[in-house]
C-alpha cells in the first residue's frame, strides 16, 4: 500500500506527515484563483453557446469535466511543494538498541531464530540497511536486557540476558547520547518486557527532547503450539501439615481440548499430580491442585507440565514458588459461653495437631470459667481478656454461644479491632447466644461478621431447624471444606454426613463475603448460610452458623474411622490462623531474584498492641547461602507509619535467610524471619511472543515508526525525514506527481468517453 | 428348709405383686414416684412418653417422641440396658427413674450455666440415636447383663466420643458383674483409680474427698455392703482420654433424687451434686 502511495504521490506518506504543504508560483494564489475562475467561466460559457445535438445535461457534464481538468492544470501551475526538515548527513547520531536477552534465541516457525535478523541486517558488512544508515548517520550501538550499555558492534551480543527492561534501555541510550545531535533511536526487540518498569516515565523525556524511537519487532505474535504455566497463587508461608489449594493459570495455543498432567514437586519429590483439560486456543484455564507440605523450613515448590509433542518452547512449562513451612504452635482462643459439646469435640479434633494450641475459656456459671490448655495459671485468670495486649497474643479467636451483653463495650470494640487492626482470624459459631439470637445486632462486632443479622424469631422457644449441609461452588475448592478427599468427591462426602442443627436463621451474607457451605431443611424457609467468610481490615472473619458440628464425629451414620470432623476442624483452624501477621513482619518485594539484582526488604513494626512504631531500631541479619552474615540497619520509610525498608543486593546463588529484629529503648518488640531465593531466571521464556502493541506505542508516542523485518527497508529514509538533530530545509516539488497526470488523463478520457456514448462526436 | 421355701414363696408373691402393679405406665408412676414433695407437679409437667418400664417391655421408655434431638445442647441421658436387677424384670437401669433424673436437672441447671432439656431421656444402648447424646448415665450396673448388640452399641458409642457415667452398685459381686460386662466392651482397657489430682475433681467444684453417698434411709450406715469403701475409677481410650467414670460403692443417684427430703443428709447430697456437676462439665469439655 505504501509503495502504491509513493508511486502516485512521488514521496512516501511519512514525507507528507512531516512536511508542510506550500505553492511555489511567483504570483499570489488569489490572482491564480481569479484567473482560474475566469477560465472556468469561459469554459462553461463556450459549452452553453455551442448547442448542437446535446441536451442541457450533456453540456453540464462536459463543462464540469472540462472545469476539473482546468483545475488540475491550475494546481500544477501553482507549483505545489513540500517543505521538509531533513537531517544533515553524517552530522547526526542514531542509537541502535538491540535486545540481548535469551528470548532472542527463540526460533520462529520457519526455524530461524529472532537474532538472525540482527545478524543479517546489523552485524553483517553486506547489509544494505546498515550501509544506508551508516551513510546518513553516525551509529551508536547499545545492548539491553535487564541492564543496558554501549557496545562497539552487534557482534558482541551474547543473548544471555534473563530479563528484558525496555524502559531502562531507553533511559540509558538517551542519557548516553544526550550530548550529541541525536536523530533518533532504533530499538530491535521482541518487546517481551518482563521487568514491568513503567514505560511512560521513559517516554516523556524522549518526547520532550523530540527524539523519535523507531521500533523493529522481531519474532512471532503467537508461538504455536505451546503450553505455558502462568500465575501461581500460593501463600508465602503455611503451617506445617496444612492442606494447600493452589491455583495455576495455564495458557496454550495449539493444544485445544487436550489433557495434560500438572505435577507438583517438593525437593524433586512428586507430591501431587492433577490432569488438566485445556480450553480453547489462547484462553487460559485455571487448574486447582491440592497438596500438603511436610517438614519445617523454607521450600521450593515446583509446578510443571511435561513438554508435549511438537511444543515450541519447553522452558515455560515449569515454575517454582518459594514457601516457608512454619512449625510454630499457633495459639487460638476459643471462648464458649456455656458447656457445649462443640468444645469437647473440637479439642479432640485438633488434639493431635502439634501446630495448633487451642486455648479454651468456657463460662460454666456467672463469672466462673473453665480454662483449658493455658500456658500458666495467670493466663485468662480473670476471664475474657480486657486489654489488647492480652487478646492480641492469640492469632485467632473463636466465639461460641455467648451473648453480646456478656462483653463490655470496650471488649466488643477490642474484638472488632482484633480482626481489623491486629489482622487476627475471628470465627463465630452458631448457638443460642450467637448472632442475632445473642443480641449481637448493633454491636461493633456485627460489622465484622460476614453474614447479615435479622431480628430473632418471636417464638419463645426460639428458632430451630435441622440442616443438610452442602458445599457451594466456591466451597468445593476451598481447603477448609475439602475434608481431605479429591475435589470430585467433595460433594459426595458432604452428602454422606448427617444433618446438623441451627438455632440461628441466617440467609444472607454481606457484600464481598463468600459462602462456602449452605444448608437446606424442612424447617428452613430460606437457604441457610452455614459457612461464610470475608476479609475485614487486616484480618478475616468466618461464620459457622450451625451449633453441633460434633455430630459429624459422633452420629451413628458416621463410620468410626471417618476423619471428616477432625479434618474439617484442623483445616478450619489452620485457615483461621493463616496469614495472620506478627507485630514485626518482614517481607521482600520479590521472592526470587537473580544474583546481583537489588531486593527491597520491607518490615512492618508494631508494639504488642499492634500500634505502629516509628522510633524503633530495626536490624536485618542476612545470611548468604555460604554462611556469610551481614547486618543491615533498616530505616523508617517516613511514608507509612511503622514501615521500615532497606535495599540490598544478594550476590550468591541459593537461599538467603533474613532475620529482622526490632527494638525500642532496649526492649525487643519482635523479630521475624523470611527467605529469599536467588537463581538465574527463566522469565525470558514466558510470554515470549512479540509485543507489537508495546512497540507501536513506543514509536507512536515519540513520533517514530514501527517496523517488522519485512518492511524495515525504509528506515534510513524515514529517520532522515522525521529525525531530530542537525537538520536542513528541503523543498520537494509535487507538480510532477504521477497522480496529477493521471487525473488529467482521467478527466480528458471521461469527456471523450461521455461524448462517444452520447453520440456527440 | 421349710422356712426357706416360705421365704421363697413370699418373695415370689412380692415379685408377682410388683410386676402386676408395673404392668401399666400409670400404675408405675403412681406407686413409685409420687411420694416425694414436688414430684407430682413435675410429673404433670413432664412430656408424654412412649411407654414406661413394664413387664412386657422392660427397656421400653425413651425420650419424648416429639422432641427433636439437638434443640438443646445437653440432654441428661440414662442408659437402658438388659439385666435383671432389683426393680423387677430387667429394670435395674430404671432405679430412681425418672424422678432422680428430673430433679438432678433442676438443681444442675441452677448450679451450672447449662442449656439442658428439662426432662429425663432414657435411651437403649443398642439404639443408634444414643450417639446424639455424648454423655450417658448407667445406674445399678450390678444387675447388668448386656446383649451383644448393646455391647457393640456401647463400644461404638465410646469409640465415637461418648462418655459413660456409672453409679450405684455395691460390693464385690456387683463389681464382678459390671466388670464382666464392661470387659465385653473393652477387653483390654485397664480400669484404674481416679485419684484426687485428676482434673475431673476440679472441673467445676474443688472436691477434696471421695465420699460414700448412701441411699435414702441409710444415712447412719451408708455402705450397702460390709466394709465397702467408695471408689471413683475410670477407663481410658487409646488416646489417653477418660471415657468411663465409675462411681463404685456409692449412690450419687439417690442423693440427687432425695436431696429435697429433709431426712437426707445435706453433706451427701452436696457432694453428689458437686460430683455430678464436675462429671458433666468435664465430659463436655474433654
Amino acid at each position: 500500500m505504501e509503495r502504491i502511495f509513493e508511486f502516485l504521490f512521488k514521496y512516501p506518506p511519512l514525507f507528507f506527515e512531516q512536511g508542510d504543504f506550500t505553492f511555489g508560483a511567483p504570483m499570489s494564489v488569489r490572482l491564480w484563483l481569479i484567473i482560474a475562475g475566469l477560465l472556468g467561466a469561459a469554459t462553461v460559457a463556450s459549452y452553453t453557446i455551442a448547442r448542437g445535438k446535446s441536451t442541457v445535461t450533456d453540456r453540464g457534464v462536459m463543462a464540469g469535466l472540462r472545469v476539473l481538468l482546468l483545475a488540475v492544470i491550475i494546481v500544477c501551475l501553482l507549483q505545489p511543494s513540500l517543505i521538509l526538515s531533513t537531517v544533515v548527513p553524517q552530522q547526526n547520531f542514531v542509537g541502535i538498541l538491540i535486545d540481548d536477552s535469551q528470548s532472542m534465541l527463540l526460533a520462529d516457525e520457519n526455524g530461524e531464530s529472532r537474532n538472525s535478523f540482527i545478524n543479517e541486517e546489523f552485524a553483517s558488512d553486506e547489509s544494505e540497511l546498515l550501509e544506508q544508515l551508516s551513510d546518513r548517520f553516525a551509529l551508536r550501538f547499545f545492548r539491553f536486557s535487564d541492564v543496558a550499555g554501549r557496545i562497539d558492534s552487534p557482534s558482541e551480543l551474547a543473548y544471555e540476558g534473563t530479563h528484558t527492561n525496555l524502559a531502562r534501555a531507553l533511559d540509558v541510550a538517551r542519557e548516553e547520547l544526550s550530548g550529541v545531535p541525536l536523530s533518533g533511536l532504533v530499538m530491535i526487540t521482541d518487546g517481551a518486557d518482563n521487568d514491568n518498569q513503567p514505560l511512560a516515565e521513559s517516554l516523556v523525556p524522549l518526547q520532550a527532547a523530540g527524539v523519535p524511537v523507531f521500533t523493529i519487532g522481531v519474532g512471532e505474535e503467537s508461538i504455536t503450539p505451546d503450553i505455558e504455566l502462568g500465575r501461581i497463587e500460593m501463600p508465602r508461608a503455611v503451617l506445617e501439615g496444612s492442606s494447600l489449594t493452589v491455583d495455576v493459570v495455564i495458557t496454550q495455543t495449539g493444544f485445544e481440548g487436550s489433557t495434560v498432567p500438572l505435577i507438583v514437586e517438593d525437593e524433586l519429590q512428586i507430591i501431587a499430580e492433577e490432569t488438566v483439560e485445556l480450553g480453547p486456543d489462547g484462553e487460559p484455564v485455571v487448574a486447582r491442585i491440592d497438596f500438603e507440605l511436610e517438614g519445617v523450613g523454607p521450600r521450593r515448590v515446583s509446578f510443571r507440565i511435561p513438554p508435549q509433542p511438537g511444543e515450541r518452547v519447553n522452558r515455560n512449562n515449569a515454575r517454582s514458588v518459594q514457601v516457608e513451612v512454619r512449625g510454630e504452635r499457633e495459639k487460638v482462643l476459643y471462648f464458649e459461653g456455656e458447656p457445649r459439646f462443640e468444645v469437647k469435640f473440637m479439642r479432640r479434633a485438633v488434639a493431635e495437631d502439634e501446630n495448633i494450641q487451642l486455648v479454651v475459656l468456657q463460662r460454666t456459671a456467672e463469672s466462673k470459667f473453665l480454662r483449658l490448655d493455658v500456658d500458666d495459671g495467670s493466663e485468662l485468670e480473670f476471664g475474657f481478656p480486657t486489654s489488647r495486649e492480652e487478646l492480641y497474643r492469640y492469632r485467632a479467636l473463636i466465639l461460641g454461644s455467648v451473648e453480646a451483653s456478656f462483653f463490655t463495650h470496650d471488649q466488643l470494640q477490642m474484638i472488632a479491632d482484633f480482626v481489623s487492626e491486629r489482622g487476627g482470624g475471628l470465627l463465630l459459631l452458631g448457638g443460642h447466644g450467637a448472632f442475632a439470637e445473642g443480641g449481637w445486632q448493633g454491636t461493633s462486632v456485627e460489622e465484622v461478621m460476614p453474614v447479615v443479622l435479622t431480628s430473632p424469631a418471636d417464638d419463645p422457644q426460639g428458632f430451630f431447624a435441622e440442616v443438610e449441609v452442602t458445599p457451594t461452588p466456591a466451597g468445593l475448592t476451598h481447603p477448609a471444606v475439602l475434608l481431605g478427599v479429591e475435589q470430585d468427591q467433595v460433594r459426595e462426602r458432604w452428602d454422606s454426613l448427617p444433618t446438623v442443627t441451627t438455632v440461628n436463621p441466617i440467609s444472607q451474607v454481606r457484600p464481598g463475603a463468600t459462602t462456602l457451605l449452605s444448608g437446606s431443611g424442612e424447617q428452613l424457609a430460606l437457604e441457610q448460610i452455614v459457612l461464610a467468610f470475608q476479609r475485614y481490615g487486616r484480618g478475616k472473619s468466618i461464620a459457622l452458623t450451625i451449633q453441633d458440628s460434633w455430630l459429624w464425629q459422633m452420629h451413628a451414620d458416621v463410620p468410626l474411622e471417618d476423619q471428616s470432623h477432625e479434618i474439617f476442624w484442623q483445616q478450619m483452624i489452620r485457615w483461621l490462623v493463616d496469614g495472620v501477621p506478627e507485630a514485626v513482619e518482614a517481607v521482600t518485594d520479590r521472592e526470587q531474584v537473580e544474583p546481583g539484582e537489588n531486593v527491597q526488604l520491607v518490615t512492618n513494626v508494631g508494639d504488642s498492641s499492634y500500634i505502629e512504631v516509628n522510633n524503633a531500631t530495626v536490624t536485618a541479619r542476612i545470611t548468604s547461602p555460604t554462611g556469610i552474615v551481614e547486618d543491615l540497619p533498616v530505616s523508617w520509610t517516613v511514608q507509612r507509619d511503622g514501615e521500615y525498608s532497606v535495599e540490598f543486593r544478594p550476590l550468591e546463588e541459593g537461599e538467603y535467610e533474613i532475620e529482622v529484629t526490632a527494638e525500642r529503648n532496649g526492649e525487643t518488640l519482635g523479630s521475624d524471619k523470611t527467605y529469599l531465593y536467588t537463581a538465574p531466571s527463566d522469565k525470558e521464556y514466558f510470554s515470549a511472543s512479540r509485543r507489537t502493541q508495546t512497540l507501536r506505542r513506543i514509536a507512536d508516542e515519540t513520533g517514530g515508526q514501527f517496523y517488522t523485518p519485512d518492511d524495515v527497508s525504509s528506515l534510513p529514509e524515514d529517520i532522515r525525514v522525521t529525525g531530530a538533530g542537525v537538520t536542513l530545509i528541503e523543498e520537494l516539488d509535487l507538480w510532477d506527481m504521477p497522480f496529477l497526470f493521471l487525473l488529467l488523463l482521467m478527466f480528458m478520457g471521461a469527456e471523450w468517453g461521455f461524448r462517444r456514448i452520447r453520440g456527440l462526436i | 428348709m421349710s422356712r426357706s421355701l416360705l421365704h421363697l414363696a413370699l418373695s415370689a408373691l412380692a415379685l408377682f405383686t410388683i410386676l402386676n402393679t408395673g404392668c401399666t405406665p400409670d400404675s408405675v408412676e403412681e406407686t413409685e414416684y409420687l411420694t416425694p414433695p414436688g414430684a407430682e407437679f413435675m410429673n404433670q409437667q413432664a412430656p408424654p412418653r412412649v411407654s414406661r418400664p413394664s413387664f412386657v417391655d422392660p427397656r421400653g421408655p425413651r425420650m419424648d417422641p416429639n422432641e427433636i434431638p439437638g434443640r438443646y445442647p445437653f440432654y441428661w441421658t440414662r442408659a437402658i440396658y438388659s439385666g435383671w436387677g432389683r426393680r423387677g424384670w430387667g429394670q435395674s437401669w430404671a432405679t430412681d427413674y425418672p424422678k432422680g433424673d428430673q430433679q438432678f436437672l433442676v438443681v444442675l441447671k441452677r448450679l451450672v450455666r447449662l442449656n439442658a432439656y428439662d426432662w429425663d431421656n432414657a435411651i437403649r444402648l443398642d439404639d443408634p440415636i444414643l450417639r446424639r447424646f455424648p454423655i450417658v448415665y448407667a445406674v445399678e450396673v450390678g444387675g447388668m447383663d448386656m446383649t451383644n448388640p448393646e455391647v457393640e452399641g456401647l463400644r461404638n458409642y465410646l469409640d465415637a466420643g461418648g462418655f459413660l457415667i456409672v453409679d450405684d452398685f455395691w460390693g464385690q459381686r456387683e463389681w464382678d458383674v459390671f466388670e464382666y460386662n464392661i470387659r465385653r466392651v473393652y477387653p483390654d482397657h485397664p480400669i484404674v483409680d481416679i485419684t484426687l489430682d485428676h482434673p475431673i475433681y476440679s472441673a467445676y467444684y474443688d472436691i477434696e474427698e471421695v465420699k460414700q453417698v448412701p441411699a435414702i434411709g441409710r444415712a447412719m450406715y451408708p455402705a450397702e455392703c460390709y466394709g465397702c469403701v467408695p471408689y471413683v475409677r475410670g477407663i481410658y481410650d487409646e488416646a489417653g482420654r477418660l471415657v468411663v467414670i465409675i462411681n463404685f460403692n456409692t449412690d450419687l443417684g439417690d442423693a440427687w433424687e432425695w436431696a429435697e427430703d429433709p431426712r437426707y443428709p445435706l453433706e451427701y447430697s452436696t457432694y453428689a451434686y458437686e460430683m455430678g456437676a464436675n462429671m458433666i462439665v468435664y465430659a463436655m469439655s474433654h
